[in-house]
């Protein structure tokens, strides 16, 4: 080219943007088809349908479901997301008049990614839930701690009543499982210790220390001396070893790989995966804003929705979706807080009183401290409210963390210490406990209103330990 | 029986339960099991053999591989590489003491597996400690003996190698060389099998493997700082908002799509309130400024949930029943984390110093997870219909909630009565787990009809 327009961009460059920016989407996200669906997706090409309802289905659902999702049928993930969609507060009813088939409505299925994508950090999402961990992980904060809720595995219902033995039944493997899990847990941590006699003091020196938990610690039984103790040790053992000095030894992980070359290439092999898509998402990072101009005449094309005659709008305010929120969390939400202001008003009334009879000893200077407290409450509680308003509540980020092993209290050292995890749970299961006891009562109480209904009813009440 | 619709559900729920206890029941078995293997010998020894060889068996037969030239030939060859890797090791090893087992696993990677590669050198080491049956061993083992003591040596010529593997009862490897010995890989010394215990601190993590973490690492880093504001983002942003409101426009349904979020909010809001109302109720205040503090405290918190409560009945009058074509999903638990927040990662470690805090760390979790999904549980367990209550106790905590109802059924159908009743105290008395008796409806529904205990 003999002209030199350097500053005007290259038409070729922006012809090439719109498809590498998609290049870079269906790099990063999981089971994505390739760019040329998206493109037959605007037109709304029939062939472009199926593959996009696989995607969102692989978007929408957890990890665990991934390797469940063979056994789904297109019809079955269509309704899946179909229905996580309308949770999340989906607006347009175009999608849910699309046929469960996944024949049709690829155009649809295009807007319903991008909406998924522009309302969060949706590729970065994803990585964070298949990223290849390399270290020994514990998940510390509460919603690690079981499954979230994927798409339920197709399993046949059971038809027609069901038995109360059967729930009795279910109820007492529950509970077995849970003890099970309990003294594998047990071991898996550690035996305390290198050594067994270690192992037994240790074992007994705790039981005085946590009540709540002494029982479980001596249910956990104490492996007997030929088994290898576990985790810990081996984090003992290389200590060293790692060429990253903040963490000093090699996980279990690591140390697999180094035990099991052929594990160790697969290894190696998902996390370039890994890195392939991380650069892939940074490159879609760079490139986004073509898509989103894209999007627009994608919208465009669409027929605007007749507004439907059975929603009546109530909020005035503009850029609202229908919540689409099921009625019974909202219950169960008010009934809660109507529990806990229950439990403040008997609590503060309680105090009050007893403020009231003991104010009257203190002198002049009693009123300065009085404002001063006033004050300093007032800021605490702001603080409470501020955690919960704005969204980023935990000053920690949740997910699980890499275990490390380390000589006590070194400053500096960046990272969560396990005894200050252990409080905030101690909190938790303090605040669970008082929970479920409460809603014992009630159920206990309720039981107690039926059982005064009818006559012929006899109570008898558990005998008291 | 309990009315099939609702105890559907309390069923499902409690499938549910056991599916994820059965899931982390399955994590924890498989991660004792590696664990469990890592910290015994590693066999074969020192040698991460593509497949791992079941200790001593010699098998001649081939179980996978492609036709060999001939089984002696690849004997001879797989007997080469190991002691070419372990004189490369040792010699280093003598002198840098890490290296050795990086280059060693390296090496490793790049060697062919000849499926009866390993059984020479593990019937070998064997041999030293334990005496085999076979013959093969036998020839080879002999003229390795004396020369495990000679550390440092150069290699074997190839020939000898062949000339080991051809037949029992060879000639000393030593007639016919000078200064050159191989360094025994099948007495035990060396290749004593490698423990983590003794040796743990010489691995090193292969060089491929350290440079896709250290990759890996940097880009995270580097998304984590893109998701932190940018002026390239400013851009997108408001391009993201504008097609939201522009999708939203578009559908012509106005709603509230806050108040997903705000419902969000409304139940961190109430966790973060019980949790800190649960500290204040259970502080021990020494004195009246402590007594005043936790007093305000509380009444402050008292005036917070009024205003939850307030905002939430407001959103419940302004959100509509969904209705229409959608079908109803899955019940989504709000996570108390707070589903809206970031999931950006960033290396994130937990430290501790001791076995013990681990252990306590990790026995508390469980039992949060349990109480988490007790809780869950009874509170679904009202919604169904059935009033089952449930033996909290979980694993020998104290206070157990076993509650015994004795059901008369009327008088017209009532056969055998004393003898029925007894028997059911008997029961219910005596046994373990949940004592659970139902009513047949709802008591919101509708009347009641008592159920002979079954």
């Amino acid at each position: 080219m003999g002209r030199r327009r350097r500053r005007q961009p290259d038409p070729a460059d922006a012809a090439r943007a719109l498809p590498e920016a998609i290049a870079a989407l269906s790099r990063t996200l999981p089971a994505a088809p390739s760019p040329e669906i998206f493109r037959r997706a605007k037109f709304d090409r029939p062939e472009a349908a199926p593959a996009l309802w696989r995607l969102l289905f692989h978007v929408l659902s957890p990890l665990s479901a991934d390797s469940a999702s063979v056994s789904f049928t297109l019809e079955a993930q269509v309704r899946w997301v179909k229905s996580v969609l309308h949770s999340q507060g989906y607006p347009r009813l175009a999608l849910v008049q699309l046929q469960d088939d996944g024949s049709q409505g690829g155009r649809e299925l295009l807007l319903a990614l991008a909406w998924l994508l522009a309302r969060g950090p949706l590729p970065e999402r994803l990585l964070t839930q298949s990223h290849v961990r390399l270290g020994d992980e514990m998940p510390v904060c509460e919603c690690e701690a079981l499954a979230s809720p994927g798409p339920p595995a197709p399993r046949v219902e059971a038809e027609g009543s069901v038995d109360i033995r059967h729930l009795q039944w279910l109820m007492g493997k529950l509970q077995l499982r849970w003890r099970n899990l309990m003294a594998g847990q047990q071991e898996q941590c550690a035996l305390l210790g290198k050594n067994p006699w270690q192992r037994i003091f240790c074992s007994t020196r705790l039981s005085w220390n946590l009540s709540g938990l002494q029982l479980l610690l001596l249910c956990g039984t104490c492996p007997p001396a030929d088994l290898p103790a576990p985790q810990t040790q081996i984090h003992s053992y290389t200590r060293g070893c790692h060429s990253d000095r903040s963490l000093g030894h090699l996980s279990v992980t690591e140390t697999e790989l180094l035990r099991d070359p052929e594990g160790g290439r697969q290894l190696l092999q998902r996390l370039e995966t890994e890195n392939a898509r991380l650069e892939a998402a940074l490159e879609w990072r760079h490139r986004e804003l073509v898509f989103w101009r894209w999007m627009d005449t994608v919208l465009d094309t669409c027929p605007l929705e007749a507004s439907p005659p059975t929603f009546l709008p109530r909020i005035p305010e503009p850029g609202a979706g229908a919540a689409g929120l099921p009625v019974r969390e909202l219950q169960a939400l008010q009934e809660e807080l109507q529990a806990l202001q229950e439990e403040l008003r008997k609590a503060v009334e309680a105090r009050r009183a007893a403020w009231q009879a003991a104010v009257g000893g203190h002198g002049p200077e009693w009123r300065a401290a009085r404002r001063a407290l006033q004050v300093a409450v007032a800021q605490d509680l702001a603080a409470l409210q501020w955690a919960w308003e704005q969204g980023k509540g935990q000053a920690r980020p949740h997910g699980p963390r890499r275990l490390v092993r380390t000589e006590a209290r070194v400053p500096g050292r960046l990272g969560l210490w396990a005894t200050e995890a252990t409080e905030a749970l101690r909190a938790r299961e303090a605040c669970l406990e008082a929970m479920l006891h409460q809603l014992q009562g009630q159920c206990r109480q309720e039981l107690a209103r039926l059982v005064g209904v009818r006559p012929g009813l006899i109570w008898v009440p558990p005998p008291a330990r | 029986m309990l009315p099939a619709e609702c105890s559907r559900r309390l069923v499902a729920e409690l499938r549910d339960a056991l599916d994820s206890c059965a899931e982390l029941q399955r994590q924890l078995e498989q991660s004792l099991r590696v664990s469990r293997r890592l910290l015994r010998a590693w066999e074969p020894a020192e040698t991460p053999a593509p497949e791992p060889t079941p200790g001593p068996e010699i098998n001649e037969e081939a179980p996978s591989s492609a036709c060999p030239p001939s089984p002696q030939d690849l004997k001879e060859l797989e007997l080469l590489t190991q002691a070419l890797e372990k004189a490369v090791r040792v010699r280093k090893g003598l002198s840098k003491a890490g290296e050795g087992v990086k280059a060693h696993s390296l090496k490793s990677g790049s060697t062919s597996p000849a499926t009866r590669a390993s059984a020479p050198p593990s019937t070998s080491h064997c041999a030293g400690s334990c005496a085999p049956g076979t013959k093969p061993p036998r020839g080879i083992r002999h003229p390795w003996v004396p020369a495990k003591d000679l550390p440092g040596r150069r290699l074997l010529l190839v020939g000898d190698g062949a000339h080991m593997g051809k037949g029992a009862g060879a000639n000393k490897p030593e007639a016919g060389l000078r200064d050159q010995q191989i360094i025994p890989q099948a007495a035990p010394p060396v290749p004593e099998a490698f423990t983590l215990k003794d040796k743990g601190a010489l691995l090193r993590l292969p060089e491929a493997f350290r440079k896709a973490a250290s990759r890996n690492a940097r880009l995270w880093a580097q998304l984590s700082s893109m998701q932190t504001g940018d002026s390239v983002d400013a851009a997108a942003a408001t391009a993201k908002t504008q097609f939201l409101q522009k999708m939203q426009t578009a559908a012509g349904q106005p709603g509230s799509r806050l108040s997903s979020a705000e419902v969000g909010r409304l139940q961190k809001a109430c966790s973060l309130l019980r949790l800190r109302m649960r500290e204040e109720l259970t502080a021990d205040p020494k004195d009246w400024t402590q007594e005043y503090r936790s007093l305000l405290t509380l009444e402050g918190l008292q005036a917070l949930v009024g205003q939850c409560l307030h905002r939430l009945q407001e959103l419940r009058s302004v959100v509509e029943q969904p209705q229409g074509p959608w079908p109803e999903g899955p019940p989504r638990a709000a996570s108390p984390c707070g589903g809206g927040a970031d999931p950006m990662w960033s290396p994130q470690l937990l430290l501790y110093s001791s076995t013990e805090e681990l252990q306590t760390l990790a026995a508390l979790r469980l039992r949060v997870a349990m109480l988490d999904q007790q809780v869950h549980l009874e509170k679904v367990l009202p919604d169904s219909g059935a009033w089952v209550t449930v033996c909290s106790g979980g694993v020998g905590h104290g206070e157990d909630s076993r509650l015994s109802l004795l059901v008369q059924p009327p008088r017209s159908t009532r056969e055998g009565v004393d003898e029925g009743t007894c028997e059911c105290a008997g029961a219910l008395g005596g046994g373990g787990g949940t004592g659970a008796w139902c009513l047949d409806s709802c008591p919101r529904l509708g009347p009641l009809k008592c159920t002979r205990p079954p």
